[in-house]
C-alpha cells in the first residue's frame, strides 16, 4: 500500500483578491506579479479588476485566486514541502489539476473563464440560483433542517465542510429561507453569496455544457502527484480521472469533511493549506492526531 | 453548573485576549473591554468558533455551537466584554447558556 503522510489542500474560488494579496509575503509578489501579467494579457482581462464588465470582473477574481495558489504552492516545493497526495475543494480541484501537472495553467485558467458562459446561460433563462454558507450547524444539522421545508429541487447541501461548516446551493428563494431558519435554529453566522450561481447543485447541469465540453477536452496528463476525488474519494492517478472530476465538479455535491477523514484514514498527518489566506483550515477540522499548516505557518 | 472564581474569569479573560492578540495580529495592550472584535479587530465567526473549541479543550466541555448562537440572538457580542461574560457564562453553564 502507497505511503501517504503529507496532502496539499487546495481552495475554491470565494476569497477577494485583496484578503489573498495582502497574505504573500513581500519575496513572493514578483512572481504573483509576473503570473498575473502573463495571464490576464492572454486571457484579455483589465488588470484594474473594476473596470471589467460584470461576468468578467467576477473570473478576473477567480483567475487571481488560481495565480495566488499557484504561488504559494511554488513556494512549498521550494521549501523542500513535496506532497504525497493532494485535494482540491470545489474549484480547487480546477487549481490543483493546474499545479500538479495535470492540465497546463493556461488551460485551468481557460475552464475559470468559461463560468462566464454557464453565468450568461443562467441569466438569459431566468434561473434565480444562489448558494449560502451556514456555521454552526453540522452536515446533519443542515439535513434536518432542509428535509422538513425543502425538496432536492430547491435546496440541497452543495458541500458538507466539517463538523460547522456547510455550503447550501439551490433556488435562491430557498437559499434566503433556509438561512433565515437556521439564524433562528442558532447558526453563528448563515449568509448568501448572492453570486446568481448554485454550484454543486444538479440542476446547474443543464447550464453548463459549454463548460463541461471544455473539460472534457483530450489535453489531460496524468497528475505529478495523486489527486483524492472529493465526490467518491478515490485516489485519481490518470489525465482520465482529472478530466471527469473537472466535469463532475460544476454540478455534483460534495462532502469535503468525508475526504478530509479519508486523507487521515490513508495515513496523512500533515495537510498543507495551499490557499494564501489560510482558507480552507478556517472551514475545515482534520483529526486529532493531524494538523493544517497554513502559509503563515511556513513563512514564520 | 460550575462555580466561577474570579482566578477562572480572569484565565478566561487572557485566553480570549491572547487569541484575538495573536489571530488579529494586534498587540495584547491593544485591546480593551470596550474594543469591538468585528468593527476594531477584523475578527469573523470562524474565528470565534476555534475560540469556542479552544475553550471546550481547555475546560474539557461539550460545547453544542448552536446552544451559543441562540443565546447571541439575545445578547450581541459588540465589545470584547460581552464576548469575556458570554465565555464565562458557557464555563458556568455549558450548553444550558441558552437559557440564562
Amino acid at each position: 500500500m502507497d505511503n501517504y503522510s503529507r496532502a496539499f489542500l487546495f481552495n475554491g474560488i470565494g476569497s477577494k483578491p485583496e484578503k489573498l494579496l495582502v497574505k504573500l509575503p513581500p519575496e513572493l509578489m514578483d512572481k504573483y506579479i509576473h503570473y498575473f501579467d502573463e495571464a490576464f494579457a492572454r486571457l484579455g482581462l483589465c488588470k484594474d479588476i473594476e473596470k471589467n464588465s460584470f461576468y468578467d470582473k467576477r473570473v478576473a477574481e477567480w483567475i487571481i485566486s488560481l495565480i495566488c495558489d499557484r504561488v504559494v504552492y511554488e513556494f512549498y516545493l521550494e521549501k523542500g514541502l513535496i506532497p504525497d497526495i493532494g485535494a482540491g475543494y470545489s474549484s480547487g480541484i480546477v487549481s490543483i489539476s493546474g499545479c500538479f501537472g495535470a492540465v497546463s495553467h493556461e488551460f485551468a485558467h481557460d475552464i475559470i473563464m468559461m463560468n462566464r458562459a454557464t453565468m450568461k446561460c443562467l441569466d438569459e433563462n431566468g434561473q434565480k440560483l444562489d448558494m449560502g454558507v451556514v456555521i454552526g450547524f453540522s452536515y446533519s444539522d443542515m439535513q434536518e433542517i432542509l428535509d422538513k421545508s425543502f425538496s432536492p429541487d430547491e435546496l440541497i447541501i452543495g458541500s458538507g465542510n466539517s463538523r460547522f461548516h456547510v455550503m447550501i446551493s439551490g433556488k435562491a428563494e430557498a437559499v434566503t429561507k433556509a438561512l433565515e431558519i437556521c439564524q433562528n435554529e442558532g447558526a453563528l453566522k448563515a449568509f448568501s453569496f448572492g453570486t446568481g450561481v448554485a454550484y454543486h447543485h444538479p440542476v446547474m447541469k443543464d447550464y453548463s455544457h459549454e463548460y463541461v465540453e471544455l473539460c472534457g477536452q483530450d489535453v489531460y496528463s496524468a497528475p505529478v502527484y495523486p489527486i483524492l476525488s472529493i465526490f467518491d474519494y478515490r485516489i485519481m492517478t490518470t489525465g482520465a480521472d482529472i478530466m471527469k472530476e473537472n466535469q463532475l465538479n460544476v454540478y455534483t455535491p460534495i462532502r469535503w469533511d468525508i475526504a478530509l477523514d479519508k486523507l487521515a484514514d490513508m495515513g496523512v498527518r500533515e495537510f498543507f493549506d495551499v490557499s494564501a489566506n489560510g482558507a480552507v483550515s478556517k472551514f475545515s477540522r482534520v483529526k486529532r492526531k493531524c494538523k493544517i499548516y497554513t502559509l503563515d505557518d511556513i513563512i514564520s | 453548573m460550575r462555580e466561577l472564581t474570579p482566578e477562572i474569569r480572569e484565565e478566561i479573560k487572557d485566553m480570549i485576549f491572547d487569541y484575538y492578540a495573536e489571530e488579529c495580529e494586534v498587540e495584547k495592550d491593544e485591546i480593551t473591554m470596550e474594543t469591538n472584535p468585528q468593527n476594531d479587530l477584523g475578527s469573523d465567526s470562524l474565528m470565534f468558533v476555534e475560540l469556542i473549541e479552544m475553550t471546550a479543550d481547555k475546560y474539557d466541555m461539550d460545547i453544542k455551537l448552536q446552544a451559543i448562537g441562540k443565546y447571541m440572538l439575545k445578547t450581541p457580542m459588540d465589545t470584547m466584554s460581552d464576548v469575556v461574560d458570554m465565555f464565562c457564562k458557557i464555563y458556568q453553564y455549558g450548553n444550558d447558556i441558552v437559557n440564562q
